[in-house]
């Protein structure tokens, strides 16, 4: 038809809007719809529109959409659904809605959408565990426009056991194992893993001294190893130098010494090796006792005579220089090392006398107050002995020598107590090359000795649990002790003086020489020292002489078989 | 020859389709049908432009537009529905042979492309099977008691071709997309109406 309808109704859709209700309209009609714009200065129209209703039907949006999560099984999932609008009448099929379902993940951008078709439930599975999700539903007729969307319909999903988080406790407890295994493996195997990663550093091996470098005290030892005073200086020249008689012992000495085994053991302590080390105390009579042909003991005199003299030199008193003094150095001053030089010094007092006379050679040049290696030498005034002692030759130091009388002590009379016994038979053995020259002591000193006697060698035959030393007189012949020892009668006895420290000679009646003489103890020289030996204060000229008795008799120093003179001095000094 | 059921009530053999099953598998036939149609004319607006300037050119003489339809979901309601089955069959059997000419057209003109030959070969076929859905339907209604069995000859083809023989052809090829395809969304209302009427509880 040519039926022109004009618009009943601008408003209610709007601005520039024609309404037509559905009392206007009829479907199935195609309608030719234009707009006419007239103004003042015409008309014009619009192109022409043909519609069908049936086309161009919109519907409302879905309404009462609804969400919820079912947990039916497992792995819940969302349920959605909803109702068609209202106006649609679906019922009597005069309209059919098709669907559609979109779904979108809280704070995120895209939506998840889905034809739903003309089914009003539609499920969503695998929710996000913990998530909140926004669900919308359109819909739109067969042959129309899609709804619009309809309000959004929220729905949080609930914390179930996640795969992910499953997976990852799995993982951590996998390789905690493998953790424990394998430090239990490395604990197991420490000591194989430090020993091949960390091998072992060889520590130093230094024979004698493996002990010392353990210990880690390497100042000490090196310190020991180097002598401080070595090489000696003039200033601490006479200081360290031990001075100690000399006694030349014979061969036989060594059968001494075999038969006391005490005595060796004492001696075998101190370590006594014979070399021509100067440094060492020079050729200890120890070593020539044990050594027969070992120990160069010429050399060791010369240079224990060498060592003497500085010594008696520092010591000596300024106004007599010709005195001359014995001295002991005792192991005080030197270190606990050197100990043995000391008391291997002790047997030097039995070295014989004739083999040092006949050895001038060894004599050194001393300067004149050499020391003296026999008391003897201490006892007389340089002068003095060229005058007692009917020695030929010059009143020089090596007549001095010769008449040195030697004790000979067993080096074992040191030993206050124990040994006295043993020392009697060594003594006894020994009658050939004991020499002694006994002096006379008692005057005031010195030099001068009024009874000016040739010299006589008295032989100290033993050594009496008194600590008395017997001495008699030596003749050419020493055959007969006895009438040697009538010979001399004046000297019988020596004792020392405790007092002043001093060995006297004292004379007895022959008579008890007499009777003694079977006894062989008529001569005897009583040690009293009780510990003491007897040595000179080097600082006066009157000092008396001291019989070196190689008897280190303090029982402290039993052992070490020296003297120390310090000790012993008590004694004022002349 | 009067075409015979093979299957009745009761033998064995057949298999008994519903008559809701019925319903939507023509329902969905013709919602095929009318898709089919829509698409064909949209081409056929991009290839045949009306012309703009022609106002007043507003009705298409439609061969059909003698049958008494129902122009809305009141009326279609309101009719019995032996009518509502007359209109649906009428309408089918008139577009049978406009159909099949146009396709013949269609492949005759090369203008269209092979698309659109198919989309009026299909359609055309479409009908033709349409038509014979519709008359099962009846059947089965009048079968069921739901209908009276007044309206069967209808589905006669000589019935059909007698009326409106030849004023289909006095239209072009746009017009008659045009009418069919209002045709075809009136035969998918009325049987989703009917269906919806007869059968309520699938669906409606």
């Amino acid at each position: 038809s040519e039926t022109v309808y004009e618009c009943p109704d601008y408003k209610t859709a709007g601005e520039n809007s024609c309404f037509f209700s559905k009392n206007d309209t009829s479907i199935w009609v195609n309608y030719n719809i234009t707009v006419v714009a007239t103004n003042v200065l015409g008309r014009t129209f619009s192109d022409p529109v043909d519609i069908d209703v049936v086309y161009i039907v919109m519907p409302n949006p879905p309404e009462e959409v609804r969400v919820s999560v079912t947990q039916k099984t497992d792995w819940p999932f969302l349920r959605v659904s909803w109702e068609p609008p209202k106006k649609a009448d679906t019922r009597s099929g005069w309209i059919t809605l098709i669907y559609e379902v979109r779904i979108q993940l809280e704070n995120e951008d895209e939506w998840e959408v889905h034809p739903a078709g003309q089914q009003k439930v539609f499920n969503i599975f695998s929710p996000r565990s913990g998530g909140t999700y926004q669900v919308q539903v359109r819909c739109k007729p067969d042959h129309g426009f899609w709804s619009e969307w309809s309000p959004s319909t929220y729905v949080k999903v609930p914390d179930y056991f996640p795969r992910e988080k499953s997976m990852w406790i799995l993982i951590v407890v996998f390789s905690a194992f493998i953790f424990f295994i394998f430090s239990w493996l490395i604990y197991m195997n420490i000591y194989s893993l430090k020993h091949c990663l960390l091998p072992p550093v060889p520590g130093p091996k230094i024979k004698g001294f493996d002990k010392q470098l353990k210990n880690g005290k390497s100042e000490d030892i090196f310190s020991s190893l180097v002598v401080s005073d070595f090489p000696p200086t003039t200033s601490n020249y006479e200081d360290f130098l031990v001075e100690y008689l000399e006694v030349y012992v014979p061969e036989e000495r060594e059968l001494i010494m075999e038969d006391s085994k005490e005595l060796q053991d004492s001696l075998k302590s101190e370590n006594s090796t014979c070399d021509n080390d100067s440094g060492r105390g020079s050729c200890d009579s120890h070593t020539l006792l044990i050594d027969k042909g070992g120990c160069d003991k010429e050399d060791g005199l010369q240079s224990d005579q060498e060592g003497s003299q500085p010594e008696m030199d520092s010591k000596r008193h300024e106004e007599a220089p010709e005195e001359e003094l014995l001295e002991y150095s005792h192991g005080n001053v030197h270190s606990p090392d050197i100990s043995s030089e000391k008391v291997k010094s002790w047997p030097s007092l039995f070295s014989p006398l004739p083999q040092y006379s006949l050895s001038p050679v060894n004599q050194p040049s001393p300067p004149e107050m050499g020391k003296q290696h026999c008391l003897s030498d201490s006892l007389f005034a340089p002068d003095a002995l060229s005058s007692y002692c009917t020695q030929p030759g010059p009143s020089t130091k090596t007549d001095f020598r010769s008449n040195y009388w030697e004790c000979n002590f067993n080096h074992k009379q040191s030993h206050p107590l124990h040994p006295q016994t043993a020392a009697h038979e060594h003594l006894q053995a020994q009658n050939d090359t004991i020499m002694a020259c006994v002096e006379h002591i008692g005057a005031p000193l010195g030099v001068h000795v009024p009874n000016v006697r040739p010299t006589e060698y008295v032989e100290v035959q033993r050594v009496s649990d008194e600590n008395m030393v017997l001495l008699h007189p030596v003749s050419s012949g020493q055959e007969n002790s006895c009438t040697m020892r009538r010979q001399i009668e004046d000297y019988s006895r020596v004792t020392l003086n405790n007092d002043k420290g001093l060995l006297l000679l004292q004379s007895e009646s022959m008579e008890e020489e007499m009777d003694m003489c079977p006894n062989e103890e008529e001569m005897v020289s009583r040690v009293t020292s009780n510990g003491y030996t007897a040595s000179i204060t080097p600082t006066s000229q009157k000092s008396a002489a001291g019989i070196n008795t190689s008897l280190p008799i303090l029982d402290e120093r039993a052992a070490s078989g020296y003297v120390d003179t310090t000790t012993m001095f008590g004694l004022p000094t002349y | 020859m009067k075409a015979a059921s093979i299957c009745t009530n009761g033998q064995t053999g057949c298999h008994f389709i519903s008559l809701a099953n019925l319903f939507d598998r023509v329902i969905q036939h013709s919602a095929r049908m009318h898709g089919i149609s829509n698409d064909l004319h949209s081409e056929f607006e991009l290839y045949f432009l009306p012309s703009k300037n022609q106002i007043g050119r507003v009705s298409h003489n439609c061969h059909t537009s003698t049958i008494l339809t129902p122009n809305g979901k009141e009326n279609a309601q309101r009719i019995a529905r032996e009518e509502l089955t007359e209109v649906i069959l009428k309408l089918l059997v008139a577009w049978r042979d406009p159909l099949w000419h146009f396709h013949q057209d269609m492949a005759q003109h090369h203008e269209f492309n092979n698309f659109s030959s198919n989309k009026s070969l299909e359609m055309s076929d479409m009908v033709h099977e349409l038509r014979k859905g519709v008359q099962k339907v009846v059947e089965k209604m009048q079968m069921l008691g739901i209908i009276s069995p007044s309206i069967g000859n209808l589905g006669t083809p000589e019935a059909l071709l007698t009326s409106d023989s030849a004023e289909w052809r006095l239209m072009n090829d746009y017009d008659l997309l045009y009418c069919f395809r209002r045709d075809s969304n009136k035969i998918q209302h009325y049987l989703k109406i009917l269906k919806c009427r007869i059968v309520p509880e699938h669906g409606c």
